[in-house]
């Protein structure tokens, strides 16, 4: 099962693609012989427990889910399997939410905090590591494939997880329509919803790919 | 969705309506506004010969709140500011002989961190009226500050 688990859309403020405009895309893709099973939305600084995608998943055949891009003080973070008790936990607009905190709070809220693009400045994980940030024993997996990043930020990344054995997800960071399934996670398994993309991320049991990487055989 | 919490700046200002003016809607002047954006549609430039009714393109409030002057909001952050964006929501036609009416309000203050580091947003939203006070369009602008780069 192949997700990008790295998307924008218009609730984010800097992005300008809508949900419907993504699933259209990914039909497209899938007419190009690519196979994308669904996207998780990974909304900046937010997370809206009102909105319900099943309708426009199930008759799309694209599975969509929910997730956040948190700001914080060891550089953005994407969380899955965001809850009630989460968010009332966590103020999710805090700019300055300290990093460790929101990965224990995860870690014992059934959720997952994963280092988004850790190889960008001033956002990115590596770099404050390397600046002799501590702690973090409980990460196991970082955004090692971006699609949005720039030359040199992705083999920053690779340098991390080669040097700290971390498993490695992909994601777009899509934040126009025609970026969604430039970079993806491929799952030995179905994905079924969020709290079962926590389970199996937890398994470990998964692989970056780019979309070149996605043709149907 | 956003907090403002940990941002100093004169929160009295939120959701405060300021007027900005008025503004007389000429046929010269839609004429004129849609010429110079590539406009060819008769709708909005009108007949090669001058004549026939002519309605504004929805982007013409953009000349208005250009270079209207906001309250300070007395933001305690960064030393570069600069127009981070707009979006015009159309609610209602503007023709030839309108008097429209604007006030503004700040709408909310928000950070977020990026490649540059962290940055503050304010948005505010312009409402402009007719003479009939009907709502003919909202302009959502919004500036950014952060500090220079090292």
């Amino acid at each position: 099962m192949l997700l990008d688990l790295h998307t924008h859309s218009i609730a984010s403020d800097d992005s300008r693609a809508s949900v419907e405009q993504y699933v259209r895309w990914v039909g497209v893709l899938r007419k190009k012989g690519h196979c994308i099973d669904g996207f998780v939305l990974t909304e900046h600084r937010q997370f809206n427990h009102d909105v319900d995608y099943s309708t426009l998943s199930e008759a799309n055949e694209i599975l969509i889910l929910k997730g956040s891009e948190l700001d914080t003080d060891c550089g953005h973070f994407l969380v899955y399997g965001v809850t009630k008790e989460i968010t009332e936990q966590i103020d999710f607009s805090n700019v300055n939410m300290h990093a460790e905190d929101l990965v224990e709070i995860c870690d014992q809220m059934g959720a997952i905090a994963i280092p988004a693009h850790p190889g960008r400045s001033g956002i990115g994980f590596a770099e404050y590591l390397a600046g002799g940030r501590k702690g973090f024993d409980t990460i196991e997996i970082v955004e090692g494939l971006n699609g949005s990043n720039r030359p040199g930020e992705g083999e920053k990344a690779q340098d991390l997880i080669k040097s700290k054995g971390y498993k490695s997800i992909g994601g777009s960071d899509a934040h126009i329509v025609s970026a969604i399934g430039t970079c993806m996670t491929r799952f030995t398994e179905d994905v079924k919803d969020e709290s079962d993309l926590v389970n199996k991320l937890r398994e470990g049991l998964f692989r970056p790919v780019r979309l070149e990487e996605s043709k149907e055989q | 969705m956003t907090t403002d919490e940990g941002i100093k700046y004169d929160r009295s200002l939120l959701g405060v309506e300021h007027p900005i003016g008025t503004f007389d809607v000429t046929k010269k002047m839609i004429v004129g506004f849609a010429r110079s954006t590539g406009e060819t549609d008769t709708k909005f430039i009108g007949t090669p010969d001058g004549t026939g009714e002519v309605v504004a393109p929805s982007t013409i409030c953009n000349i208005f709140v250009n270079g209207v002057t906001r309250p300070d909001i007395n933001l305690e952050f960064g030393d570069l500011s600069f127009f981070a964006g707009q979006s015009i929501e159309c609610k209602s036609e503007i023709k030839p002989g309108d008097t429209l009416s604007a006030t503004t309000r700040l709408e909310e203050v928000y950070a977020k961190t990026g490649r540059s580091g962290k940055m503050v947003f304010a948005v505010w939203q312009t409402t402009f009226s007719n003479q009939n006070d009907e709502i003919v369009a909202l302009v959502n602008e919004s500036f950014v500050r952060r500090n220079r780069s090292k």
